[in-house]
């Protein structure tokens, strides 16, 4: 969400000036200097950012991204935009996002190692289990948060599991966490299909992207029965009307580590999955790319959004037109951080629960996510995206204010 | 972890799903001919409704099995328990604490393999 929306939510909800001013206002901001030693013996010093927005509502969570794009505006936005997910869908949060300005293609394992540690080293007094709990995201994964265990733990001189999420199961991950937002996407696009009262899987779906998002969504939709007509990552969009198998694309891009050349399918420019004949588009790659220039063409009736920010406001205008139904990001992708949160709670437990245990429960929190929503939508005649702007926001509104301002 | 499963499915439905079930890792299940109604109220599709409901003979089936084997078994019912149409039926999954085999008194899992 842009703070152009956010001011424009709040004026809906009659949100006081004051009120407004600090809803805006990330609580705490930290800009590191992370120096490590290179595989050549050089000294090299990168940035890194941790950005707690508001944690009213419970401890700051959200992601850390290594990518060379990484700035401290977009950190700041990631960081707002976890603060209203978390409020949503009703986990106990507050939003955080972090990064380091780096590109991990360039960086030796080694070199990721170094840069991990010492960056969780400059930020350790503003994380922990109860304060701030970091995840993974663009250009990290499990094996980074294994690291950021380990630096935070060594310095607490005890094992302190529940400091991140995303760790691998073997130091107490969570079943399920791997398709987590996609799976959490697919019972949002089930919603929507019982409330638009189609019961037939027999749709055709267009997924952009796919990496963890994109490629775990293809891959549920297809094992319900949905026709995956097309999908697409930064090199090209395969398309086969008569539908792709996920799982074969999948052996073809780990082979080659682009879905370019994969033979059983007709080659596209990338561009071209937004234009293409279908039921639903799955927007699962990086921010803004449904944009005024696409998103006339785009010919789904549902749209749902499982990448942060895939739209961009003048195209969110031209969907409306359009009469799609989008399933807001906040909503759509909600599904990852909430098994983040199961797994902070099975660490908090030490307790841990089985892979269908864990899917269940994500449904549950999904559905009724998607159903007040709906429900808030209908009642108040405004569209998804905007019920639920109002709903997140106005629930770290009413928190912020029941707490006060301290001292 | 033991999950029961109840379910109702047309009648001719029963002979195909058996063997299907035993395949899938079933070792016992309890039939029982039961009649009830849905969203149809027991109206065929195309029907027309009146205001009586009509129960409609269905057989109910329960299996308890364990969480293993579980989704493999209700993948086999939905498949081979789909009419198509309207009424095909429901089933049910529910937590089960415990199972004890009378002749031998084991539990758990032990009970029903």
């Amino acid at each position: 969400m842009t703070l152009s929306r956010l001011d424009a939510t709040m004026d809906l909800l009659n949100i006081k000036p004051g009120m407004q001013k600090y809803l805006r206002e990330p609580r705490k901001t930290l800009e590191v200097s992370v120096p490590i030693k290179t595989d050549a013996g050089n000294i090299e010093i990168f940035k890194g950012y941790r950005v707690q927005h508001n944690t009213n509502r419970g401890p700051a969570k959200g992601g850390i991204r290594y990518h060379p794009d990484v700035n401290l505006d977009e950190i700041k936005a990631l960081a707002m935009l976890m603060t209203w997910k978390c409020s949503l869908v009703g986990l106990p949060f507050g939003g955080a996002k972090g990064g380091v300005i780096a590109d991990p293609a360039k960086l030796s394992l080694n070199e990721l190692e170094h840069i991990t540690r010492r960056y969780t080293f400059e930020i350790i007094d503003a994380i922990g289990p109860d304060k701030d709990i970091p995840a993974p995201d663009v250009g990290t994964n499990a094996q980074v948060m294994a690291w950021i265990l380990d630096t935070y733990s060594m310095d607490k001189g005890h094992s302190v599991p529940g400091v991140v999420t995303g760790k691998p199961i073997s130091l107490g991950g969570s079943q399920g966490r791997e398709d987590a937002t996609s799976r959490g996407c697919v019972y949002t696009i089930l919603s929507t299909l019982k409330v638009m009262g189609i019961d037939s899987t027999d749709l055709s779906v267009a997924v952009q992207g796919f990496g963890n998002v994109g490629g775990n969504a293809a891959k549920i939709l297809h094992d319900l029965g949905f026709k995956i007509i097309a999908i697409s990552d930064v090199s090209c969009c395969l398309y086969d009307k008569k539908g792709l198998n996920p799982y074969e694309i999948d052996d073809f891009f780990k082979k080659n580590k682009t879905i370019s050349g994969y033979s059983s399918a007709e080659e596209l420019p990338r561009e071209d999955i937004f234009g293409l004949e279908c039921d639903m588009l799955v927007p699962a790659a990086l921010e803004n790319q449904i944009t005024e220039k696409n998103a006339g063409a785009i010919k789904a009736k549902i749209v749902a959004e499982g990448a942060n920010a895939p739209t961009t406001p003048e195209a969110d205008k031209i969907l409306k037109q359009n009469n799609i139904f989008v399933i807001p990001d906040v909503l759509a992708n909600a599904g990852g951080v909430t098994v983040s949160y199961f797994e902070w709670v099975q660490g908090n437990l030490s307790y841990f629960w089985t892979k269908r245990e864990v899917n269940l429960k994500l449904r549950d929190i999904m559905e009724k996510a998607f159903y007040e929503t709906y429900k808030f939508s209908n009642e108040h005649k405004v569209d998804m995206r905007t019920a639920a702007s109002m709903l997140a926001v106005s629930s770290v509104a009413e928190a912020t204010s029941l707490r006060g301002i301290y001292p | 972890m033991l999950k029961k499963i109840e379910c109702f499915i047309q009648p001719l439905k029963l002979d195909g799903l058996k063997d299907a079930l035993i395949d899938a890792g079933v070792e016992g299940i309890t039939m029982t001919e039961v009649s009830g109604f849905g969203r149809q109220r027991g109206y065929a599709q195309g029907e027309k409704p009146n205001k009586d409901v009509k129960f409609l003979p269905k057989v109910k089936l329960e299996i308890v099995v364990d969480e293993e084997i579980l989704d493999n078994v209700t993948k086999t019912i939905v498949k081979l328990a789909a009419t198509g149409e309207f009424g095909s039926g429901k089933i049910f999954i529910l937590p089960v604490e415990d199972a004890i085999r009378i002749r031998t008194k084991e539990s758990g899992i032990s009970a029903i393999t």
